[in-house]
């Protein structure tokens, strides 16, 4: 049983240390980034002409080596945090990132004393 | 005249609840439940008299003259009547009517809550009454004479826009009696046996159809939206998903609600969370403050009033609730591992998911009010917290059904938890070989082992039943089926997103493109013309490894009665696979495509119609 | 903990009452879902440098505008919006001469953006082309667009889609005691 568990996490680990092509990041990258001048829609998904627009710039800039937090940074400093679907990790959204996370091992800490309690 | 007809019978509808409110306090309280009857009557009448007026494409509606052209196909004039905003409301209304028609026949609850139910019923008509009166009717009179109408929006001009509104409907606002059956329970302090066994069918109902219209409102966005997904976490998929959780969380609780008094507290509160979260998620798309990719008919005004609809309601409901709700104390008998456990950790992470739906849904919005500036919330967020939250509860999933009530030992413990390492082990195995990703891999072990865990029980269950009653056998055994189906939607949803594969380029008649080991070519392309459209069909070969598989036909469109051009996905599905291709514009290089292989995508809606079936199965057992 | 207790029980009212007033502020404070607020807001201009749209020997950099009230306004010939307001573009320039009003013209040629203004009247102080780059670092994405600078290279308003009276009255005039 051991042996089979900690097989799965060297496998785990080494799997890991896989790198993302250019192509990979850019898809993930324009699945991240809204069209402007769409209703609630990606880059990714988008044929707008802004949507082209962006889609040319990242390109570019991957191919210059620019790595996704730079070009994300480059896009946020004109267009603002709203073009991020993904929000950002900081103060302001602080109680978004972490609420979630911090209710769910809240009530698992409370039923785990409940549990002790009843035993 | 059929929109003056049907504007008077609303505004009876209107009065008659009144008058049942009223009622309510007088001598002759029996009369409630005639009013109640009365009022399905009216309503019906003005809800047909719209279809009319649509049928026979009355333009002096001005509804009908906004939302309907004489050149539709008739299904879409009869589904034109809810597809506007204004429509879709008094279908909301005719659904509230429905149902607490269809709950005055009861004949098991004592009378004191079944009036109290009804009554609080009324309220909630006559609220939504008012509010399509005094801002969106559909029965106003088109202030010019015209003889052809403005048309449909095309993107709505589609089989499922007859069946899918109506569906969810049935499901979203179904919630509410299911509050009205808990408030009259907390008002009369009457909480029993019959309490408990109405609210569950209900909202076994209620829930059931919720799930099908939520995957098959999905099923529409994947082939009309052409962008290969099938859930966007868009604003209005989230407010339908919202109620659509906290009822799984109720359900669940009524499942087991029968032994204990802190559960039926919970329940109540549950039963007014779930409409809570209808309404204020009807505010939130109604009103028109988040942008979403699905058409959808929004104005401010408009939306202050079910704003404000949602905050009396709630507001008063939770206050009974702090008021009235029962206070005999006993305590679950929660064990490390028994069934009241498992069902709270169902609770938690479902009660949590919704939570961060909803939050997700609101925060762009504090935020701009606070600071001025804008964020967006969208699925990178969705699923980097929702899917976390929700493993816990899934992984319970395939053996909750078999625990104990009592006990804290469950038989053949240690072959799940051999199954469970083994499969991981082969899935990581297996990986090495193709694509890796960490949530391929988790999705892959949690639906098989889901899948596997419930197959077992269920035939554990079969070799112990040697009857002949196969039916009565899938009836109590619905659980174990729909987390079944559960394990499918799992695995649907994971091979689809994780492994799914996209590809783009341009194409030119008759010419072959190779993607991978399949391979495209355009045979020709076909112009159709319809009534209300025209059409360029391509007509494309899929071939694998050169054998030729099948022709798939995506379709453009060009709606004539409003300009506005949609793509139709052309999917052709082996089962395994679906290859699904859309065709875009045309340039020097020939005609754009995207071209997606999504497999197992299909999977998701077979396991949302077994989860759907399921539920609707258990409600022979009442 | 017995506070805590009926804190937990207020909990569903308070969220109900704190949603109702945010959503109804958020309602009444006339935002519109497709028109974000400018990430540009009380920053600096960004860096730019334009040639002249009649005069290709006239060039215009971030510099010249720092230190003036400028209104700068993003148009092109095919924009059907810009030409609804253009005239109130010209009631300004002729209210208020002193008043820079520089227009970018986005995506355009050369010869439509001329026609433009020749059946449209020209309100610009200076006409800079631009191939989009400029656009990009204003953060355009819908044209038009107008932006307010300060005296001291700081952008204080901007706004999307067509100009209209009210606009003009209450977040343009307030900035304009030249």
């Amino acid at each position: 049983m051991k042996i089979l568990i900690s097989l799965i996490i060297i496998l785990l680990s080494l799997s890991l240390f896989a790198e993302k092509s250019n192509h990979q990041t850019f898809i993930e990258l324009t699945k991240n980034l809204r069209c402007m001048t769409c209703q609630n829609q990606s880059i990714h998904e988008s044929d707008a002409e802004f949507s082209l627009v962006i889609k040319k710039i990242v390109k570019d800039k991957l191919k210059q080596g620019e790595s996704k937090e730079d070009i994300e940074d480059f896009l946020v400093q004109r267009y603002g945090e709203y073009i991020l679907f993904e929000p950002m990790f900081n103060y302001k959204n602080l109680f978004l990132w972490v609420s979630p996370f911090f209710i769910l091992i809240l009530s698992g800490f409370i039923l785990f004393i409940n549990l002790k309690r009843n035993r | 005249m059929f929109t003056n007809f049907g504007f008077y019978t609303l505004l009876l509808t209107l009065l008659v609840n009144g008058i049942s409110i009223f009622s309510n306090f007088t001598g002759f309280k029996k009369i409630i439940i005639f009013f109640c009857r009365l009022s399905f009557m009216f309503i019906s009448i003005s809800f047909i008299s719209l279809i009319i007026s649509f049928i026979i494409s009355d333009f002096n509606n001005l509804n009908v003259f906004q939302n309907s052209h004489s050149s539709m196909p008739i299904m879409y004039k009869i589904a034109g009547a809810w597809g506007s905003h204004e429509g879709s409301m008094l279908l909301w209304i005719f659904v509230m009517n429905l149902y607490i028609f269809l709950f005055s026949f009861n004949k098991t609850l004592k009378f004191k809550i079944k009036r109290w139910a009804i009554f609080f019923q009324s309220i909630l008509i006559f609220l939504f009454c008012l509010y399509v009166l005094l801002t969106s009717s559909p029965f106003l009179l088109n202030p010019i004479n015209v003889n052809e109408g403005l048309g449909l929006n095309p993107i709505l001009q589609d089989p499922l826009l007859v069946i899918h509104p109506p569906l969810l409907y049935l499901g979203y606002v179904g919630f509410s009696l299911i509050m009205s059956i808990a408030l009259a329970g907390l008002i009369t302090n009457d909480i029993e046996e019959s309490w408990i066994k109405v609210t569950k069918i209900w909202s076994l109902f209620s829930w059931s159809l919720l799930t099908a219209g939520i995957a098959m409102g999905s099923y529409w966005a994947y082939y009309e939206l052409g962008w290969g997904g099938w859930w966007f976490w868009d604003p209005v998929e989230n407010v339908s998903l919202m109620p659509w959780l906290a009822g799984l969380a109720l359900v669940h609780t009524l499942s087991i609600t029968n032994h204990n008094h802190f559960l039926k507290r919970w329940a109540i509160f549950l039963s007014i969370l779930c409409f809570s979260l209808s309404l204020i998620g009807t505010f939130l798309v109604r009103s028109g403050i988040l942008t979403s990719v699905h058409s959808f008919a929004s104005d401010t005004t408009r939306g202050l009033f079910i704003l404000i609809i949602f905050f009396v309601v709630t507001t008063f409901s939770f206050l009974l609730f702090l008021v009235k709700s029962p206070k005999e104390k006993n305590n679950l008998n929660l064990l490390f591992i028994n069934k009241p456990t498992a069902l709270i950790i169902n609770n938690i992470v479902m009660l949590l998911a919704c939570f961060t739906v909803f939050l997700g849904t609101i925060y762009p919005i504090i935020i701009e009010l606070s600071l001025n500036q804008r964020v967006s919330i969208g699925a990178p967020y969705f699923n980097k917290t929702v899917i976390p939250i929700v493993l816990p509860g899934l992984l319970l999933m395939s053996i909750a059904p078999i625990l104990s009530w009592e006990s804290n030992k469950f038989k053949n413990k240690l072959i799940y938890i051999y199954a469970l390492i083994l499969l991981s082990l082969i899935l990581i195995i297996l990986s090495f070989f193709s694509t890796f990703s960490v949530f391929g891999i988790l999705g892959l072990l949690l639906a098989t082992w889901i899948i596997l865990g419930t197959l077992f029980n269920i035939f554990q269950n079969l070799r112990k039943y040697k009857g002949k009653k196969y039916l009565f056998f899938l009836r109590t055994n619905n659980s174990l089926i729909a987390h079944f189906g559960v394990g499918l939607l799992i695995l649907g949803i994971t091979s689809s997103s994780v492994f799914q594969k996209e590809y783009s380029n341009s194409i030119k008649l008759n010419e072959k493109l190779n993607f991978d080991k399949y391979s495209l070519q355009l045979k020709k392309i076909d112009v159709v013309d319809k009534d209300n459209y025209q059409g360029l069909v391509g007509i494309f070969l899929l071939y694998e490894k050169n054998k030729f598989v099948g022709e798939i036909k995506p379709e453009k469109r060009f709606y004539k009665s409003n300009s506005m051009i949609t793509t139709e996905a052309g999917i052709y599905n082996n089962i395994i696979e679906d290859f699904y291709l859309v065709i875009g514009d045309r340039n020097k290089e020939g005609w754009n495509i995207k071209f997606y292989v999504n497999p197992l995508v299909i999977l998701i809606w077979l396991g949302a119609g077994i989860m759907f079936l399921s539920g609707i199965m258990s409600l022979w057992r009442f | 903990m017995a506070f805590l207790k009926k804190f937990v029980l207020f909990l569903p009212i308070i969220i109900t009452i704190f949603l109702f007033g945010i959503l109804v502020s958020y309602l009444l404070s006339d935002r519109d879902a497709n028109k974000p607020p400018s990430a540009l807001l009380n920053k600096n201009i960004p860096n730019f440098s334009t040639v002249n749209l009649f005069d290709e020997n006239k060039k215009l950099f971030k510099k010249d505008i720092e230190d003036k009230v400028t209104l700068i306004n993003f148009f092109a010939s095919w924009c059907i919006p810009c030409k609804q307001e253009h005239p109130l573009l010209e009631d300004l320039q002729k209210k208020f001469p002193n008043l820079i009003i520089v227009g970018f013209n986005h995506k355009d040629s050369k010869k439509d953006a001329i026609k433009f203004l020749e059946e449209n009247g020209n309100p610009y102080t200076f006409i800079g082309i631009d191939d989009g780059s400029i656009g990009l670092e204003f953060g355009v994405f819908g044209l038009p667009e107008t932006f307010m600078t300060d005296k001291n290279g700081k952008i204080i308003f901007k706004h999307i889609g067509p100009l209209d009276k009210k606009t003009i009255k209450t977040n343009i005039l307030p900035y304009l005691n030249l």
